[in-house]
């Protein structure tokens, strides 16, 4: 019997190989010496405090921020969630075949991170919720003559409401979508309810709270993945395309509260994704027989067990983090550890999203040869339609090598503690006057990523059997 | 560097180099033999379900899959990932034979029943 399943196991008929334990050591170890290089050829002088924005050309942002340009954006998305509601609602059961599921969970969920941090926030454009509400709120302004009123939005709030949100969409994919005995997992028809409840939820809090102010703070997606984009050097400054020193956006972003916990709430989420069906199998399923034995029954008992692992991963990672912070504020001259807490939050989004590379990379890449062929022509998978002539396409699992697949989960691991470090070692020289003291508080971040890093090397090294 | 830190950052090191012994000690131990050697595996189905839990196959990237599964219950037996799929009648066997080309681990499944029979991993 089928105890756990993952929805990565509908989608794909192919897993990854565990990486092996030559290149565990070698990932490890790659990371420790360019730790040890890092506290050698530290700077003395913030560089990445400074966004240093460079303005394009005014013909540019005026092209690409024009209000035909938005309006064909927002509709394009309006236009994609409606569908895969639709498909998620009236398509076919099974989940590799609809193109409901494969949209909404990989190209959309697992595509905007990396687009984010290439091209700057571009799901901004094309969110169907943000869009609907300012077509709205342009009506009520015809009609009415003025803009419409909004509750004022608690500051103290922040992104609590998204981080929230992120849990819970994660928890319907991996916690929630299971089904007793049997392969099946979300169903392509609760991803389009779900879908829909998300939509209702979002158009009441941007009608009490204003649509960009719900979007900069509690809407998941906006936030999630305007997180991501904070790490590149593409951005939007009053009304202006232009470019910024890459990572330096990231620390602004997390001063508003509660971003934390959306950032400790990815790389919790992947973790669990990750160890599910490895590292944290035997412990689930010890969970999952007590719960049973109690009286529970199966499938309830199956959801809770995974639900407690996963806030477990976030509870986990968040103490790893505030360990961390607690040792830099025993250095002298560190500031409050209030101030302190949201001050290097920023420096964990590279870690986040190596995260969601090393564990997501392959899927991504298989997957979309499904939403690009098959689902495209036949997107409710009813085998009635083939609106672009590619229903008979299939996926090339010869694509990508195990190899080609362990070496860049050990490079975005890598490259992420890198850039974490980096990103730690400036706020430290911009928050501590005295140098040497800056390097010092490092040590305890500095084994924050180590143990963030390994970690992740340690879930990709557990065979999944 | 004063003590303290040396005392922080080595203390990490050795945890690192800990993990990283119990990853390389664990993994030797549990030998990946392949499969190709010897007779073909057989899979029993009884009352719909594999007998002694899902079968794990192992083989590297060039050699050929082999094995028989016996049913008692008629179903399609297909191999993801290869996308191979075979009859079996109730009572009857079925045998495959076909080459590893495709690196990753995947499963095959009494399709109409969804359950998963065998774990096949093809090493690089």
């Amino acid at each position: 019997m089928t105890v756990l399943l993952p929805l990565a196991h509908a989608l794909v008929a192919r897993r990854d190989l565990p990486i092996p334990a030559w290149l565990f050591a070698w990932g490890a170890s790659i990371v420790l010496i360019v730790s040890f290089f890092a506290l050698s050829v530290a700077w003395r002088k913030p560089r990445f405090e400074d966004e240093r924005w460079r303005p394009s050309v005014p013909a540019l942002s005026r092209a690409l921020l024009s209000l035909p340009v938005q309006i064909l954006c927002g509709a394009i998305g309006v236009l994609l969630l409606g569908f895969s509601i639709y498909a998620g609602l009236h398509g076919t059961e099974a989940p590799d075949r609809n193109f409901a599921l494969t949209f909404l969970f990989i190209t959309v969920w697992l595509g905007f991170p990396l687009f984010s941090v290439i091209l700057g926030d571009v799901f901004r454009p094309f969110n169907p919720w943000r869009a609907i509400g300012r077509a709205i709120g342009g009506g009520f302004f015809l009609i009415a003559g003025q803009p419409p009123a909004h509750l004022t939005y608690p500051r103290r709030l922040g992104r609590w409401p998204a981080a929230m949100g992120l849990l819970a969409f994660v928890w319907l994919e991996v916690a929630y979508a299971q089904s007793g005995g049997v392969s099946v997992v979300l169903s392509p028809q609760v991803a389009g309810l779900a879908a829909l409840i998300y939509s209702l939820y979002t158009f009441v809090m941007t009608t009490l709270f204003g649509v960009e102010k719900w979007c900069e703070n509690g809407e998941v997606f906006s936030v999630y993945f305007g997180m991501f984009s904070q790490l590149g050097t593409f951005g939007v400054k009053d009304g202006r395309l232009g470019r910024r020193v890459p990572l330096s956006a990231a620390g602004r972003w997390a001063a508003v509260p509660g971003s934390a916990a959306v950032v400790i709430a990815s790389i919790a989420s992947t973790s669990f994704d990750g160890a599910q069906e490895g590292a944290f199998k035997s412990g689930i399923i010890q969970v999952f027989e007590w719960l049973s034995d109690a009286g529970m029954g199966l499938l309830a008992a199956r959801r809770l067990s995974d639900t407690i692992f996963m806030l477990l991963c976030f509870a986990g990672v968040g103490l790893v983090y505030l360990a961390g912070v607690r040792g830099m504020s025993r250095v002298r001259g560190a500031p409050p550890l209030a101030k302190l807490r949201s001050g290097f939050v920023h420096t964990l989004i590279p870690i986040a999203f190596a995260y969601l590379v090393a564990h997501y990379f392959s899927l991504f890449v298989f997957q979309e040869q499904a939403q690009f062929t098959y689902l495209l022509s036949d997107p409710l998978g009813n085998g009635h339609t083939d609106l672009f002539g590619t229903v008979s396409g299939t996926v090339d699992f010869k694509l990508l090598s195990a190899n080609a697949i362990w070496y860049v989960q050990v490079a975005a691991l890598v490259i992420g503690h890198v850039a974490g470090l980096t990103l730690a070692h400036d706020r430290a020289t911009a928050w501590w006057g005295d140098y040497r003291q800056a390097a010092r508080s490092q040590y305890w971040m500095l084994a924050v990523m180590v143990a963030f890093t390994c970690f992740g090397l340690y879930l990709l090294s557990v065979s999944n059997s | 560097m004063n003590s303290n830190a040396t005392r922080a950052v080595l203390g990490a090191a050795v945890v690192v180099i800990a993990i990283v012994l119990l990853v390389v000690l664990k993994n030797g131990s549990d030998k990946t033999t392949s499969n190709v050697s010897g007779e073909v595996p057989v899979i029993v189905v009884k009352h719909g379900e594999p007998v002694g839990g899902v079968r794990d196959l192992t083989y590297n990237k060039g050699e050929r899959i082999r094995f028989k599964v016996e049913s008692d219950v008629s179903d399609e037996v297909h191999v993801h990932g290869y996308n191979i799929m075979k009859d079996v009648k109730a009572g009857g066997s079925v045998s495959f034979d076909f080459p590893a080309t495709i690196e990753g681990v995947f499963e095959a499944e009494l399709e109409g029943r969804k359950e998963q029979i065998i774990e096949l991993t093809v090493n690089p």
